[in-house]
């Protein structure tokens, strides 16, 4: 029985290898891409999900009531950790972590290193484990660090790591420390990343010891695992004592200047929050939200895809069971039954659909260096292979070939015996479903195409936005070498004083953009101002910082050259002087614990964060000798290329240990868009597969209708009509449906790119013009993808066709 | 030895078409006896393949009594119905209706696959039905390469195979040459004699001739 199955499957798949080839082809390519897209979203969905106690450990912030309302606050002062544990129960664990970089030596060899400052507790709450030295107190020591193995091979090569000392320069000192354990390499869906561990104690006087015992200096991010059973909601009702206790100015403030208090009714709460869900958090924009809208838009897209290659099965499945109406009957009237028939074609159906995913693994494998690359992602086939999920997998498939291959199979195995013997087929119901799912499959492709059009527009306005500073002339670079700031700075100056294409150079302790070295900070200050509280983005600079970006000075005027005597001055943005609304701003002070400053200026508003965020107010500074991070050079418009070079040779004699990692200001802000790229190009990648795949069908469909009708058109000819006339008969039942698709994706599409928008402050306004274009872009596709074969049905010679019926 | 192979009792087919009420087959009574060779004549629309249908239990009598083998049809579940049909009848049809994508020999094997026969004995028996007809050359080919005549040997070797009580030919000859026609006629006599009950639909009074009972069919009712 099997083996007759199977004989007649193959030798009709053969017969029909037009249609054969074209379904194989697009299940083969959706397979594939779904495969690839699912391995993404499977792998950013699977982040921070290896630890044995992921489940109970969160992380800690606070929901602040601020002027702007609530705000998400995950930094933390050094006392909080160990008195939360101390004075609320259900912390069975802690940890302060704080994440940077620093340089470190072993003999010759200096190397840059990613580190967690941690407390003890870190190992036990998460899980990295130690798979050689002491695995009981890695850290405990001041003087001990812990690396991954990775790490490890890096600086020893295949010397025994355990008992080695390397320094670690700190305070512009070299500390030795020794190497007490070896971190077992973790996967690359971690979202604490380090190459070294160091105990929270062993940073540098500026970020810890300076800030010992004080509550308002938060610097810090807090990682907890609450008791067993414990629920995060009761536990953040129990904190209560504990912020009137620790906050109880904060609070009173929050009250006084009648800011609004979140959910709970309280000023500040500690909260906390899932690890699973850290990653996916946004805490820039009031109460934190937990968003997984792109890994699910990228399931959503392979799925759509999927759906579009089989609807393409099912209608050219159902358009060709027609010619099998008498093998149908036949074997009814030789015995089978109903299970019988619909077992034999879902059977030939799991054929085709073996042989796509077959081939569709074949092609994940070849494409997949490429999607990493495109999509910057370390997700690999290896992600699938997780027995829970593989069963999902195939049982997913097993799901799709049901359906896909099971209702023809069903519609088949139920046509009456006499109608089938006669070759008769109620076509008129089939059609509508047949219309209905092309409709969808266009409707979906429309829906994608619009998309990217509008993702690409508004990151095309975020791009060429007019940012307030100058971003195509400044070069940028961390001050990541073993010089002291300042005088990293001065080498500099005197360096590139007689380059005629170096402008000016200046320093800040922040980065506008995104640096090559992705490393970047934000210093929030708030104070009070006659009675009110005040928030800032507080920013460091270095002399001839206004000058060497273009701000524009509105008002009062910049920073003297000579800085020293501006070490009382500030200089605040329009955001900032419209929150202190004084009459007279440059007469006006900001008083803080240890000094009163003076506002000497007032400078445009600039985007200096990114453009999914208002501009907030914001005060920079000319402290002497603050850790400055970043440089700034502007150079001449002239040869931008030939300027970069002579910063980096400045750079590279000036400290030749380390990588110069300059990048222009618009490279700075391109880094930024990485994740709108990203989602262009799947979006992208989407449309441009689901408007091919449409089309497979759509070709497929008119091949059969030109079959179904050329008796038709051969009279038609005959009695006079046109070859137009011809092509327009047969082409406008399909256009008809792409336009139906139009006109149904359009608002959904208008709905969803509008509420995407809503993201950005600075938006692009949605017009019908994009919208159109999408629709033109397919109703042109479809057109063309018909035209080949009717056109020719429609010139050829009437006498041929009527000859063969 | 008079044996009833399946009697109608006031069998009647009626379809609607629109909202008219068509009779097809009209109070149709008729005793079938165990190795008796009929002969459906009756002029085109008169409904011989209607009865021929109904007998063969592929279409049903909207009204009246059909028993076979004593087994009430008419009140019968469609499962056990098509049971009852695989066992007993074989269909025999103009247009031979062969499986264009089987061989002559996975044709006539079809059948027996329904009929879940053992692999061993499924090849004595079709090897057999080959060699009766024939057509052992052929048995590799496809239905296209074969001639009419030819072809409906093959529907009529599957119709055989599975050793039915009651053959049901709808104009079995009407596609084919006189010469051909009297071959296939001369081997229903054959089969007939054998002890197999036919029932053939034909125009042909030749035909009609290899029979052992005439009934004559117009618009619906015996005449
Ligand atoms: N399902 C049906 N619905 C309506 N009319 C039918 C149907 N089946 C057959 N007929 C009609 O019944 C009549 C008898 O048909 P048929 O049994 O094929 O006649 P014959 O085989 O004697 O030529 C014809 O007029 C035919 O059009
Ligand atoms: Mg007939």
């Amino acid at each position: 029985m099997f083996k007759n199955y199977f004989k007649i499957a193959l030798r009709n798949l053969w017969k029909n290898r037009t249609f054969t080839a074209l379904n194989v082809v697009g299940l083969t390519v959706a397979f594939g891409v779904a495969l690839l897209l699912g391995m993404f979203a499977v792998f950013q969905l699977s982040f921070d999900r290896f630890h044995d106690h992921g489940d109970t450990i969160y992380k800690v912030y606070s929901e602040d009531s601020g002027p702007y309302g609530i705000e998400a606050n995950t930094s933390k002062s050094e006392p909080f950790a160990a008195a939360l544990r101390d004075e609320v129960t259900g912390v069975e664990k802690i940890t302060r972590y704080s994440g940077s970089g620093v340089l470190l030596t072993y003999q010759d060899k200096q190397l840059g290193m990613g580190t967690a400052y941690v407390d003890p507790d870190f190992f036990e709450m998460f899980s990295f484990p130690i798979v050689k030295g002491d695995t009981e107190n890695p850290i405990t020591s001041e003087s001990s660090v812990a690396m991954t193995e990775q790490a490890a091979k890096r600086i020893f090569g295949d010397e025994n790591p355990i008992g080695q000392t390397v320094t670690i320069l700190r305070d512009e000192v070299e500390v030795p420390f020794n190497v007490t354990a070896i971190i077992e390499d973790f996967p690359d869906t971690s979202s604490i990343g380090f190459d070294i561990v160091l105990n929270f104690k062993s940073q540098n006087e500026h970020a810890y010891a300076r800030t010992v015992g004080r509550w308002d200096m938060e610097n810090h991010e807090v990682y907890m695992q609450l008791s067993e059973g414990l629920k995060p909601e009761q536990f953040e009702k129990s904190t209560a004592d504990f912020t009137q206790l620790h906050y109880k100015n904060e609070i009173d403030n929050a009250k006084r200047d009648g800011f609004e208090p979140n959910a709970d009714g309280l000023y500040r709460q500690i909260k906390v929050l899932p690890l699973a869900d850290v990653r996916f958090a946004n805490f820039n924009q009031g109460v934190v939200s937990v968003n997984r809208t792109m890994p699910y838009l990228v399931l959503g897209i392979s799925f759509l895809i999927l759906f579009i290659a089989c609807v393409n099965f099912i209608n050219m499945s159902i358009a060709k069971s027609s010619q099998r109406l008498r093998e149908i009957g036949m074997r009814k009237t030789l015995g089978a039954n109903k299970k019988q028939l619909f077992f034999q074609f879902w059977g030939e159906s799991i054929l085709v659909f073996l042989m796509s995913i077959g081939l569709g693994i074949l092609l994940a494998v070849v494409l997949l260096p490429y999607f990493q690359t495109l999509f910057r992602t370390q997700a690999s086939l290896a992600t699938l292979l997780n027995p829970s999920l593989l069963i999902l997998l195939i049982f997913s498939v097993l799901l799709i070939t049901l359906i896909a291959g099971g209702y023809p199979a069903l519609l088949m195995s139920r046509l009456g015996t006499l109608q089938s013997l006669k070759g008769k087929l109620q076509v008129n119901g089939k059609n509508r479903l047949r219309n209905s799912l092309m409709v969808l499959q266009f409707g979906i492709a429309i829906l994608l195409i619009s998309g990217t059009l509008v993702l690409w527009d508004q990151v095309e306005f975020m791009r060429t936005k007019d940012l307030g500073f100058n971003k195509d002339q400044v070069i940028a670079f961390p001050l990541n070498g073993k010089l002291n700031d300042q005088k990293a700075i001065e080498l500099l100056r005197n360096t590139l004083q007689d380059k005629p294409n170096i402008v000016s150079i200046t320093a800040s302790n922040n980065i506008l953009g995104i640096g090559k070295d992705g490393n970047r900070t934000t210093s929030v200050l708030g104070f009070e101002h006659k009675g009110r509280g005040v928030d800032t983005h507080m920013l460091v600079v270095d002399a001839d910082y206004v000058e060497t970006l273009d701000l524009n000075i509105i008002e009062g005027r910049s920073f003297r050259k000579n800085l020293v005597s501006d070490s009382l001055s500030v200089i605040i943005n329009e955001a900032m002087a419209k929150q202190m609304n004084e009459d007279d701003i440059l007469a006006s002070q900001i008083t803080l614990d240890d000094a009163s400053y003076n506002i000497v200026g007032v400078i445009e508003d600039f985007n200096f964060q990114e453009l999914d965020q208002h501009i907030a107010p914001m005060t920079l500074f000319a402290l002497p000798n603050w850790n400055l991070r970043n440089v700034y050079v502007k150079v001449t418009s002239q040869n931008l290329e030939q300027a970069y070079d002579d910063v980096k040779t400045a750079w590279n004699t000036i400290e030749p240990n380390v990588e110069f990692q300059g990048s222009f200001l618009n490279e700075n802000i391109e880094r930024t868009l990485r994740n709108e790229r990203t989602m262009i190009t799947m979006i992208g990648s989407g449309s441009i597969l689901a408007i091919i795949l449409s089309c497979i069908g759509l070709f497929a469909m008119s091949l059969l209708i030109v079959a179904q009708r050329r008796k038709e058109i051969g009279v038609r000819k005959i009695v006079g009509a046109s070859v137009s006339a011809i092509t327009v008969l047969l082409t406008k039942d399909f256009l008809k449906l792409v336009v139906i698709a139009f006109l149904m994706a359009t608002p959904i599409a208008w709905w969803t790119m509008n509420k995407w928008l809503q993201n950005y402050p600075y938006r692009i306004d949605l017009n019908i013009w994009i919208f159109l274009a999408a629709g033109g872009i397919a109703v042109l596709i479809a057109m063309l993808t018909i035209a080949v074969k009717t056109i020719k049905a429609a010139t050829s010679n009437p006498v041929e066709s009527l000859r063969t019926e | 030895m008079k044996n009833t192979l399946l009697s109608l009792n006031e069998a009647t087919r009626t379809v609607n078409s629109g909202s008219n009420k068509v009779t097809l087959l009209d109070n149709i009574n008729l005793n079938v006896e165990v190795g008796e060779f009929i002969s459906l004549m009756g002029p085109s629309g008169s409904g011989k393949s209607t009865l021929l249908n109904c007998i063969g239990m592929l279409d049903h009598f909207t009204d009246g009594g059909y028993t076979f083998l004593g087994e009430p049809v008419h009140s019968m579940k469609e499962k056990n119905r098509s049971k009852l049909y695989k066992e007993y009848i074989g269909f025999v049809f103009q247009a031979y209706h062969l499986i264009d994508e089987l061989t002559v020999y996975e044709n006539i094997e079809t059948p027996l696959l329904y009929k879940s026969v053992k692999s061993s004995e499924r090849k004595a028996m079709v090897a057999d039905m080959l060699d009766r007809f024939n057509i052992v050359g052929k048995k590799d080919l496809f239905p296209i390469q074969l001639s009419g005549g030819q072809q409906q040997l093959v529907g009529i070797a599957r119709a055989l195979i599975g050793k039915p009580k009651l053959i049901l030919a709808d104009e079995p000859t009407g596609n084919l040459n006189s010469k051909q026609s009297e071959e296939i006629m001369e081997l229903f006599a054959q089969l007939n004699k054998e002890g197999v009950t036919i029932i053939q639909a034909t125009h042909s009074e030749s035909n009609a001739a290899y029979g052992s009972r005439i009934i004559n069919l117009l618009d619906g009712k015996i005449v």
